[in-house]
């Protein structure tokens, strides 16, 4: 295996039950850096569960993750904590912005959790909105702004603090077609010109487009597809 | 617009009360959240109404029992009077109240609760007394029974309260100088009213206690708000006009009320079934004296559900619910100040006019202006705080992640925080109030009492029982007999009448004080140079002149109730000195003798007065002194001496305060943390998104904290200002000077302080268990 084959986040048979309810059922996937991987499948079939696995968010009840050959179930909270704030970014249907803060405030919060000053956070934070094209609504609240907007603004969110991954659960989801190309095309662009892998949880095949694999979920159990065009 | 008809009223009402009922598990639990909370409030407002009626059946009772018939003439012996002699005593810090009764006929009246009169060597005691001898914490009150025979329980009727202690013992040989003769027990209910600055005091109490029981129960109709307003959103997205909305958020409002009084009387209900399982400063009182005046529980039931609905509408005046979400018009408007200054300002218009005017004796208070006054000055806090927070949180910046995103939050939604707060600023700015109106007017009811607890600790006052002859040596020796006793000092009391003396005009013959004691306990009453068994002394102010038996002239000594049975010389050696304050605070003059100088004959009725010295555990040789000296004769005093002594009633209105505001506290300190628990629950997925970031739980922690904290101590400092400025007013109606009062500040300041740490302590195991990633599983 190369060092390019050489998988940067892995799930190796992960089984996940809520209840009754078998949510992941033998999941096996690869993520390599820097590669845009769309995770598709029907509405309940363990896509969103899959993604909390791989980011250390929810631990499978069997089976095992690997970052960057370290295994995350063997890790604290606090270092799979550490690990969220420092390598990995999130994209959530409803971008999930903080009410309270402004956007740039909002894109500035991993920063600050991470232990960087306010000053330099905010500075980091403008040239993503600008990026993003949302410098003119850094100072609003995420209530006075736009669904599209919104997503643009998580998307800058996630990206700020150069993560090797980042994780997007139906980022279009709640956007028209059209703000959801542009979220879409934004989120990629930038993700490759950082070099950050996207793992995009998504139902839809024009989102997947993106992608530059596919892996189907279903019944919680993973198949992946040949590599497409970018 | 046309206005909408009581129809259109009722049926938007009913709508919204259908709403949180078919509104599925949550907005169920919602509501009965919303039900306890108000619920709880309503019972603290039926306890408070019933007390009136508790205190007037406590009072009948102890009406319906007197033996004291004060200013009328004691009835001629006869078959249908008897001799009741008052055995008070005390057992720990309890009081007893005891009577022994000797019937001088067939008809002698039966005193209430009472099936017959206990013959002799029989008593009644009460259940609380009866349970107190027959366990091991009572063994020392059983010998102060005399071996009396329980022949039964005092009824309900004969008790002040369930939890009393009291007794009726039946005697053959009650002497008539240690009692008084009755034909009748009872008096009228007289209704002593309180002095004016009592009247204010309580006052201003109730609207300190009850105010933010109000506070609590709006916050608590509103409890889950932001889940209300989605459910209307998608009202108004089927096309609900404003107005329908606000109607509809009433009617949820208008169950939780309607459900919170049922549920508050069932709280009362139950709850009062407890009271008798209490006692307070040795009160008690039977379930059936805690029912609410009629007047006031109607309007309770009237005013909580028509306040629900004023509440809900004035909530809903700064949220914007449109059909696609609800929009909190926080950037709006800014909340203006002028007619939040307004009520503190009429309030204190109406108190400045009465200043100087409440004095204890010889004025009267206007309760309504007081009331009103006060009402408004209270009532402004409530006003003010949300101005407050919402410009005090304004410029806040900078600071950590935790101190931003709680300081983003209050700027986002002050209202809440203030309403939170709210009543925790009342409480504390009346209970600020009144700890610097107590302390100011506490020299009015704290009098000295002249006792010197540094040279005796016990007062011991008995007649010599003729019944069984013993002499005041012998009382002395049994006192120094007793266990805990280190020293006594002990005396006869007689008097000195000149042998021959004539009558004056009114039949009184001229009479001086005798006492007879060793040296050791006449230097305790008097200024002795020099003294040695066989003196005598002449113990006079200097000043006083008055003519009195001289040096070798013959004198009868008689009993204190001037009955002579002994001749004596006054012996030629008399010194003349000066009184000194006795232990009890009392200045004997007379005639002072050491046994050397008078051999006393000693019969039955002489006075022996003792003052005690005890040592090792007092509280239990105090219990030994007053068996020993119930033993010599029931009808004594025993006093424990001391410097100062509070007004009864004052002490119980200044503990009642403390009482009150803690509970409050502790209610308000429930409400918050509800508050603080439902909005946690309503950012339960936000919380999840923040830990999918890798938010520390610390940061989270203290990001709550500050959400609380901060308008707390906003909260706070308005209190302190509005509660010094309440209190100087009061100072000043009382024609007090103002001084702030540190203590109560620190003290108030200091509860709600612990109040906040303790929600927030509560409420972090919540936090803790939301911030688990689970809650992303619905995103």
């Amino acid at each position: 295996m190369t060092d390019n084959d050489k998988p940067l986040l892995a799930a190796v048979e992960l089984h996940k039950t809520y209840g009754p309810t078998p949510a992941l059922d033998g999941a096996t996937m690869r993520v390599r850096a820097g590669e845009v991987l769309a995770v598709m499948g029907p509405s309940g079939s363990g896509k969103s569960t899959l993604l909390h696995c791989l980011a250390g968010i929810v631990r499978p009840d069997r089976g095992q993750v690997f970052y960057r050959d370290r295994e995350l179930s063997a890790m604290s909270d606090a270092e799979r904590s550490a690990l969220r704030r420092g390598e990995f970014g999130f994209v959530f249907q409803f971008g999930q912005l903080v009410p309270e803060l402004t956007c740039l405030e909002n894109v500035a919060l991993p920063l600050r959790l991470d232990g960087v000053r306010r000053r330099e956070a905010e500075r980091r934070a403008t040239e993503w909105l600008e990026r993003l094209e949302v410098t003119d609504v850094a100072s609003k609240r995420p209530g006075e702004i736009s669904g599209g907007q919104g997503q643009r603004v998580a998307v800058a969110r996630a990206l700020v603090t150069s993560p090797r991954v980042v994780f997007a659960d139906e980022p279009t989801g709640a956007l028209d077609s059209l703000n959801g190309e542009r979220v879409m095309r934004l989120l990629t662009a930038a993700a490759r010109e950082t070099g950050a892998a996207v793992v995009l949880v998504t139902h839809e095949a024009r989102v997947a487009a993106y992608s530059d694999r596919e892996v189907v979920v279903r019944d919680g159990r993973t198949r992946e597809t040949e590599l497409v065009a970018p | 617009m046309r206005r909408p008809t009581p129809g259109r009223w009722g049926r938007d009402l009913a709508l919204g009360m259908r709403l949180v009922v078919s509104g599925g598990r949550e907005s169920l639990l919602r509501g009965a959240m919303a039900a306890v909370g108000v619920g709880l409030g309503v019972a603290l407002l039926l306890v408070a109404a019933s007390i009136s009626t508790m205190l007037h059946d406590r009072t009948a009772r102890g009406a319906a029992r007197d033996d004291m018939h004060l200013g009328v003439e004691a009835p001629a012996p006869g078959p249908r009077t008897m001799l009741v002699g008052q055995f008070d005593t005390s057992y720990r810090t309890a009081p007893v109240r005891g009577r022994i009764l000797r019937p001088e006929g067939a008809d002698a009246p039966v005193p209430p609760g009472l099936p017959r009169l206990p013959g002799p060597g029989e008593v009644y005691v009460s259940p609380a007394l009866e349970r107190l001898l027959a366990s091991p914490d009572g063994a020392l009150l059983r010998p102060r029974l005399l071996d009396a025979r329980i022949v039964g329980t005092i009824g309900a009727t004969g008790l002040a309260g369930p939890n009393e202690y009291a007794f009726y013992l039946g005697s053959d040989r009650l002497s008539e100088a240690d009692a008084q003769r009755t034909d009748h027990f009872g008096e009228p209910v007289t209704g002593e009213g309180l002095d004016p600055i009592l009247l204010l005091l309580v006052t201003v109490i109730f609207l300190v206690l009850l105010l933010p029981i109000a506070v609590f129960i709006g916050t608590a109709v509103r409890f889950g708000g932001e889940r209300r307003d989605r459910r209307l959103a998608a009202l108004r997205l089927v096309g609900a006009d404003r107005s329908t909305t606000a109607r509809i958020a009433a009617g949820e409002a208008l169950l939780g009320a309607l459900l919170g009084l049922a549920a508050g009387a069932l709280f009362f209900l139950a709850g009062r079934q407890l009271v008798e399982r209490f006692t307070l400063w040795n009160i008690s009182f039977f379930t059936h004296d805690v029912r609410p005046s009629p007047g006031l529980a109607l309007l309770i039931a009237l005013a909580v559900p028509v306040a629900s609905v004023a509440v809900a509408l004035l909530a809903l005046r700064r949220v914007v619910v449109e059909p696609l979400g609800v929009v909190r018009r926080a950037a709006g408007a800014r909340r203006r100040l002028w007619w939040r200054l307004l009520l503190p300002l009429a309030g204190a218009a109406l108190l400045l006019p009465l200043v100087g005017s409440v004095r204890k004796e010889g004025s009267s208070v206007n309760p309504t202006q007081v009331t009103a006054g006060v009402l408004l000055l209270l009532v402004g806090v409530t006003a003010l705080l949300p101005w407050l927070v919402e410009t005090g949180v304004r410029r806040l910046r900078g600071g950590p992640v935790s101190w931003q995103l709680a300081t983003r939050r209050l700027q986002l939604d002050s209202a809440a925080s203030a309403r939170m707060v709210n009543g925790v600023a009342v409480a504390v700015a009346g209970g600020i109030a009144l700890q610097m109106l107590f302390s100011g007017v506490s020299g009015n009811y704290v009098s000295t009492t002249g006792q010197d607890p540094n040279r005796a600790d016990l007062f011991v006052e008995t007649r010599l029982d003729p019944a069984d002859g013993v002499t005041g040596d012998q009382v002395a020796e049994r006192l120094r007999g007793t266990e805990g006793v280190r020293e006594v000092f002990a005396l006869v009391r007689g008097t000195l009448q000149p042998a021959g003396a004539k009558p004056d005009a009114d039949g009184n013959r001229p009479t001086s004080e005798l006492l007879v004691a060793d040296c050791a306990t006449l230097r305790e009453l008097a200024e002795l140079d020099r003294c040695a068994d066989g003196d005598a002394f002449a113990v006079f102010h200097p000043v006083d002149q008055t003519p009195r038996p001289r040096p070798g002239q013959p004198v009868q000594i008689g009993d204190p109730e001037g009955t002579a049975f002994q001749s004596w010389t006054v012996p030629p050696g008399l010194r003349r000195v000066p009184p000194r304050t006795a232990p009890d605070g009392n200045i004997y003059t007379g005639f002072y003798a050491t046994p050397g100088a008078l051999r006393l004959a000693q019969p039955p009725g002489l006075r022996v007065v003792a003052y005690l010295r005890l040592g090792g555990d007092q509280e239990t040789a105090v219990e030994h002194v007053r068996n020993t000296v119930a033993a010599v004769n029931p009808v004594s005093q025993v006093w424990r001496l001391q410097a100062t002594s509070m007004g009864n009633r004052f002490a119980n209105i200044r503990r009642g305060l403390l009482i009150g505001v803690l509970a409050t506290l502790l209610l308000l300190g429930a409400s918050l943390l509800v508050t603080t628990l439902e909005q946690l629950r309503e950012r339960r997925r936000l919380l999840a998104v923040l830990v999918a970031f890798g938010t520390r739980r610390s940061t989270m922690t203290w990001s709550v904290l500050w959400q609380t904290a901060v308008p707390v101590l906003l909260g706070l400092v308005l209190a302190i200002v509005t509660g010094s400025a309440l209190g100087a007013v009061l100072l000043r109606l009382v024609e007090t000077p103002i001084r702030l009062n540190w203590t109560g500040i620190a003290t108030m300041s200091g509860a709600a302080a612990g109040v906040v740490l303790g929600v927030t302590a509560f409420s972090l195991p919540v936090l803790w268990r939301l911030m688990r990633p689970d809650g992303l599983r619905t995103e």
